[in-house]
């Protein structure tokens, strides 16, 4: 690739701020952590719109934008499902029907939950699954991002992943979560405002939305219309779309994974906890404008990709080279500053989960019971330190897929797809007893295992290996949903006294409900009747 | 200040606001960074605008940011003046 972009002084001088303004927030906050809750879930104390932007932006990791912009370059306008449909139900579902069990219980991370819910062996497979699985993530994006920045900007990968590491340990050490929350929040901002110039003279260059319904292919415009004929570019069904991708995919990762549930449980109240993924879910539904329109700006001015491209060309690199094309030196490095900004603030986010449920589900469940608070904070700071390590290590380990958010996908699809199902039944169906809860789940995770298995090796077939991710989803889901209830059938349950807070029909309703304007249901609908608009307009 | 009593389903531990404003450090790098790019914009040379169709979006880009990065110091200022009061 001969795209090295040449940074200069201005540039890196944007980098530096950025990087200054990070440490100074954690050196702020180090004097605050005084508590294992301080830390972990910044004192419970964060108002709505901190909390809200965060739980978007630890989604917003630059492999995610990067992805979904190769997405969208090969895809179309199609792409806009893993927004309208593959992420806003959730969240309000989350925030409206979930997050009373959750907030409300006073748990401090989901695996909790799950003990509270069903049992020891449960909270110990999710706690475990979950660790692995952040860190490995973690590692993850350390080398990708690496790897991006020598390609770019020329940089030495070692020099990279050490400098990165060095700083996310820095703030997090300081800060805890709170350092994480008030990065994303920050991220936030930097990825619209250095990624919209791209959009911006992108629009300019191709004449708006009328050059791409001149010059673009039929079925790269519309989100449904192909979805159950040949042209679909996607290669999904609309049953694979809807129920692998919309309920069980998005589901799973939006209301059981922990990276974006502690954002809630750290907010002040209950009604901001039940606020936070919908006031997220707004800024999320407009994510397709810094990625679709990129995506499809690509196809059009950028040889590469256009109607000579090989069947080789990285769409991964899309916008990095729409950046190249576009900007010159000044809002080029905020762009890179907000790439770079969203690979930490990832980190961070992986590693302040990885922390807490460490600490709390799996050392002080096993292996020292019942210390004192101030030993567990000792702790959450130290395995800053290992997972950290951990993660660096993962980094040189890593080799990556050819598309980096199908692997994403193959990984949460494993441990995430089921998890909704025990989720689910534990929070709305009394019955569900501790071991339909334990076997449904490991059953659930075996099934996605032996899925994916079985369609490496040719046994079964789909158009894309995106259709396979978004199946092998939804039957993993079906089992763990099957076998929890089977098993329910046949097993003791918990006393319904033990189950109060945990389980509709056994919690009062939240009392003193906030006025008509702050009322989670009432912003829910809304948000749920834009994206349904939204649909329609892309259709 | 007007506190609103509604939030008496806070638990202990609650503290009035939270550790830091983080309206301050997003106003203050926002404004650092508009005026850097709105400066640098004005007096870099022209030909570095070819490739962004001829726009200087440093300077637009700057005086944006600027203007935003302002408005979180204004609203972080005013609110902490409004307390002290």
């Amino acid at each position: 690739m001969s795209s090295v972009i040449i940074l200069n002084a201005v540039d890196y001088a944007i980098i530096g701020g950025y990087i200054l303004v990070m440490i100074l927030v954690g050196y702020t906050l180090r004097k605050y952590m005084k508590t294992g809750e301080d830390f972990f879930l910044s004192g419970r104390s964060l108002p709505s719109w901190i909390t809200g932007l965060a739980f978007l932006s630890a989604n917003l990791g630059a492999l995610e934008v990067i992805g979904m912009v190769a997405n969208s370059a090969k895809y179309g306008i199609a792409t806009v499902h893993f927004y309208w449909v593959g992420a806003i139900p959730a969240m309000v579902f989350l925030g409206i029907f979930m997050m009373p069990f959750y907030y409300g219980s006073r748990v401090r991370t989901v695996p909790e939950y799950l003990k509270l819910r069903y049992n020891e062996a449960t909270r110990g497979l999710n706690a475990i699954s979950f660790a692995i699985m952040t860190v490995l993530m973690s590692g993850i994006s350390l080398y990708a991002m690496a790897l991006l920045f020598k390609i770019m900007l020329g940089w030495s990968l070692t020099g990279s992943i050490f400098f990165a590491a060095i700083v996310v340990l820095i703030y997090v050490f300081w800060g805890g979560l709170s350092s994480s929350i008030y990065n994303e929040v920050i991220q936030f901002f930097l990825i619209w405002l250095g990624l919209l110039p791209v959009v911006f003279l992108g629009l300019k260059e191709v004449g708006g939305f009328t050059g791409f319904v001149a010059k673009l292919q039929e079925p790269l415009l519309h989100s449904v219309k192909y979805l159950g004929t040949s042209a679909n570019p996607l290669g999904v069904d609309w049953f694979g779309v809807v129920m692998g991708l919309g309920f069980v995919l998005s589901f799973g990762y939006w209301t059981t994974d922990f990276l974006v549930v502690q954002r809630a449980l750290a907010s002040k109240n209950l009604n901001a906890a039940r606020m936070t993924p919908i006031i997220a879910s707004f800024p999320k539904m407009l994510v397709p404008i810094i990625v679709v329109i990129p995506g499809l700006v690509a196809l059009l001015v950028l040889p590469e990709f256009g109607q000579a491209a090989l069947p080789t060309a990285d769409y991964n690199s899309a916008l990095i080279l729409l950046m190249k094309h576009y900007l010159p030196n000044g809002v080029l490095g905020l762009a890179i500053t907000a790439l770079l900004a969203s690979f930490m603030s990832g980190m961070a986010g992986n590693v302040t989960a990885f922390n807490c449920i460490w600490t709390y589900d799996i050392y002080g469940a096993y292996i020292r019971k019942g210390r004192p608070d101030a030993h567990y904070l000792k702790v959450g700071k130290y395995t800053t330190v290992v997972g950290i390590a951990v993660s660096v290590g993962t980094a040189y380990i890593v080799q990556s897929f050819p598309n980096l958010m199908d692997y994403m996908q193959l990984v949460f699809s494993f441990f995430n797809a089921p998890l909704f199902a025990t989720f689910l039944l534990g929070m709305f169906w009394k019955g569900a007893t501790p071991w339909g809860g334990f076997w449904g789940l490991l059953v659930g995770i075996l099934t996605a295992a032996g899925h994916y298995v079985l369609y490496r090796a040719g046994v079964l077939s789909y158009h894309s290996d995106m259709a396979a991710n978004f199946y092998q989803a939804w039957w993993a889901w079906l089992a763990d949903f099957v076998v929890t209830i089977g098993v329910s059938l046949f097993t003791a349950k918990r006393d319904p006294r033990e189950l109060a807070g945990l389980v509709f029909g056994l919690t009062a309703k939240p009392k003193a409900e906030a006025r008509w304007y702050a009322r989670p249901a009432v912003w829910g609908a809304l948000a749920i009747a834009i994206a349904v608009l939204l649909n329609i307009i892309f259709w | 200040m007007n506190d609103v009593p509604e939030k008496k389903d806070q638990g202990k531990g609650m503290r009035e606001g939270h550790f830091l404003d983080l309206k301050l450090p997003i106003g203050w790098l926002l404004s650092a960074y508009g005026l850097l790019l709105l400066v640098y914009g004005l007096l870099a040379k022209k030909e570095i605008y070819a490739r962004s169709l001829g726009v200087n979006v440093n300077a637009v880009w700057g005086g944006l940011m600027l203007v935003i990065g302002a408005g979180f110091l204004i609203v972080a200022l005013v609110k902490r003046s409004r307390k002290k009061a």
